[in-house]
């Protein structure tokens, strides 16, 4: 009970330098806001790619043309036995042949066609691993995989995620010396009163904790302003005009890449308090000496 | 209750206090005098762990203050009761608040806080006026109020670090003879001062300091106004 009523004058404490801060706030929250926003949309777009580059991965096939010498369903069989496989498709010779002699004119001659294994992988990543292994199989005779678009995007997502990392890094530093100096302005402001409640004998947690509690509420309305703004944008932008628009240019493209936004949320909530709450506790560390 | 066993204290090279031994017992009421420079204020910060001696021990209820942790010095200071020369209030807050925030602080029912508030304030006789902001009151009032905050945690050793130094004499004489009453109630009380007049008056325990060495400890004393004469004399002619 003492210590709820503690937590609770603390709680009291951190809306009183709060409400001292004034106009400071406003310029904490903005740019820790913008930190996060730019931070949540570069995670959004990467989780995009990254389940564009799996939907699109776990669709694409492995085409292993196999030697006239080996049966076809033996030679499945040892394949669907590597752990990147999700599903192997026997494609004989003859089937093969027949389909393409209803589709193409083709001459009466003898089927020069090889058996072929489809082979579907589980994940994207998991293509570029799997096709030499199989090349490396003597009932294998080639292999072919459309591996360079899936290269591209994860070599665009890669410099997405570098270049996500290094602004919002950039921010959050600006944003920590922004907690800081007015973290630091309340601790003047209070100098007297923290002296007293020193010398009375009020312990380290009840004097520093309310700038930690002060950083971590500039963290979690930031936090939640970068969460509207996100979600505005997912729903009256990514949503409604750039899917639209994606499927009249491309429409081979996978239609649905869903991405967790609650996990983006959660993300970006955890980063905007711990940050706030580090930099309180960083200033308090730093000004108070007890 | 105090015990100071052969303690020195220097800033940079330049000592403060010479090999000091003082023992002040539970109850006692004492005055700590000397010129300005002769190590009071020192001696003060010593005892509520402000700072740490160069060499020796300084003991508060048989507890060494050499051996504290930084988390240990807030239960050190809640057994204190510490009165300021400038008396350290909190100027937006009232009489009452004053006295009762260290009380919420250390999570303090309300309804205990209170009554120990208005018991507080009722020794220091200031009860009507615990709505009333300091800039309402006067500097005697102001150091009544400090001082019900220094013992409304109930404290065992109340130090008091000047605290006529902003007053008048008469004034002056209210606030010891106060503190005199609560030492009567069983709480140990040192009084650092350069106020003959008040020494004088109370016929007390006084402790002499000179140059940062003990130079005298007399049961009922008064302040030797020599000591400080000698001292003026002596920082007149090294300006000279």
């Amino acid at each position: 009970m003492r210590q709820l009523r503690i937590l609770g004058r603390v709680f009291v404490e951190t809306f009183l330098g709060i409400k001292r801060s004034g106009w400071s706030n406003w310029l904490v929250i903005s740019i820790l806001a913008i930190a996060l926003t730019i931070f949540g949309s570069v995670l959004q777009l990467t989780m995009s790619l990254k389940n564009l580059v799996n939907l699109w991965g776990s669709q694409m096939v492995i085409s292993a043309f196999l030697s006239d010498k080996y049966e076809p369903r033996e030679v499945a069989r040892d394949v669907s036995q590597y752990k990147e496989v999700r599903l192997v498709e026997v494609i004989t010779k003859d089937v093969a042949w027949e389909d393409m002699k209803k589709s193409l004119n083709v001459a009466s001659i003898s089927n020069p066609l090889p058996n072929t294994l489809h082979v579907t992988v589980n994940r994207a990543d998991q293509v570029e691993a799997l096709a030499p292994k199989l090349k490396l199989l003597p009932a294998i005779e080639a292999v072919r995989y459309p591996m360079m678009v899936v290269k591209r995007i994860n070599e665009f997502r890669h410099f997405i995620e570098i270049a996500g990392v290094v602004v919002t890094g950039a921010l959050t530093a600006a944003t920590l010396t922004v907690i800081g100096n007015t973290i630091h302005l309340v601790i003047q402001s209070r100098q007297k009163e923290i002296e007293i409640l020193s010398l009375m004998g009020v312990g380290h947690f009840y004097i520093k904790c309310p700038f930690v509690f002060q950083g971590a509420f500039y963290g979690f309305i930031a936090a939640t302003l970068a969460m509207l703004v996100l979600l505005t944008m997912h729903l009256y932008v990514i949503q409604p005009y750039l899917q639209q628009e994606l499927a009249s240019l491309a429409p081979f493209f996978p239609q649905n890449v869903g991405y967790n936004i609650a996990q983006t949320f959660a993300i970006m909530l955890t980063l905007g308090v711990a940050v706030g709450a580090g930099g309180g506790a960083w200033t308090s560390g730093r000004y108070i000496k007890i | 209750m105090i015990r100071l066993q052969h303690v020195s204290k220097g800033y940079g090279g330049r000592p403060a206090l010479k090999d000091i031994n003082l023992h002040v017992a539970l109850g006692e009421f004492a005055f700590l005098v000397g010129p300005s420079g002769a190590g009071k204020s020192t001696m003060m910060r010593l005892l509520y762990r402000e700072e740490v001696p160069s060499s020796g021990s300084v003991f508060i209820g048989g507890v060494n203050l050499n051996r504290l942790s930084p988390r240990q010095i807030p239960l050190l200071r809640r057994r204190l009761g510490i009165v300021f020369q400038d008396y350290k209030l909190l100027s937006k807050t009232t009489a009452f608040d004053n006295v009762a925030y260290i009380l919420r602080a250390l999570g303090v029912d309300e309804k205990d806080v209170r009554k120990r508030v208005s018991s507080a304030l009722n020794v220091v006789n200031l009860e009507e006026k615990a709505n009333a902001f300091p800039e309402e009151l006067s500097g005697g009032e102001q150091q009544r109020v400090g001082i019900a905050r220094a013992i409304v945690n109930g404290p065992p050793v109340l130090l008091a670090d000047e605290p006529t130094g902003n007053l008048d004499p008469a004034t002056s004489l209210e606030i010891v003879q106060l503190l005199s009453r609560i030492s009567e109630r069983g709480t140990t009380v040192l009084i650092s001062t350069h106020d003959h007049t008040i020494v004088d008056a109370m016929r007390r325990r006084v402790i002499a300091l000179k140059g940062g060495e003990l130079v005298s400890d007399v049961d009922s004393g008064v302040y030797d106004t020599h000591m400080d004469l000698q001292s003026v004399s002596q920082s007149m002619s090294s300006l000279v």
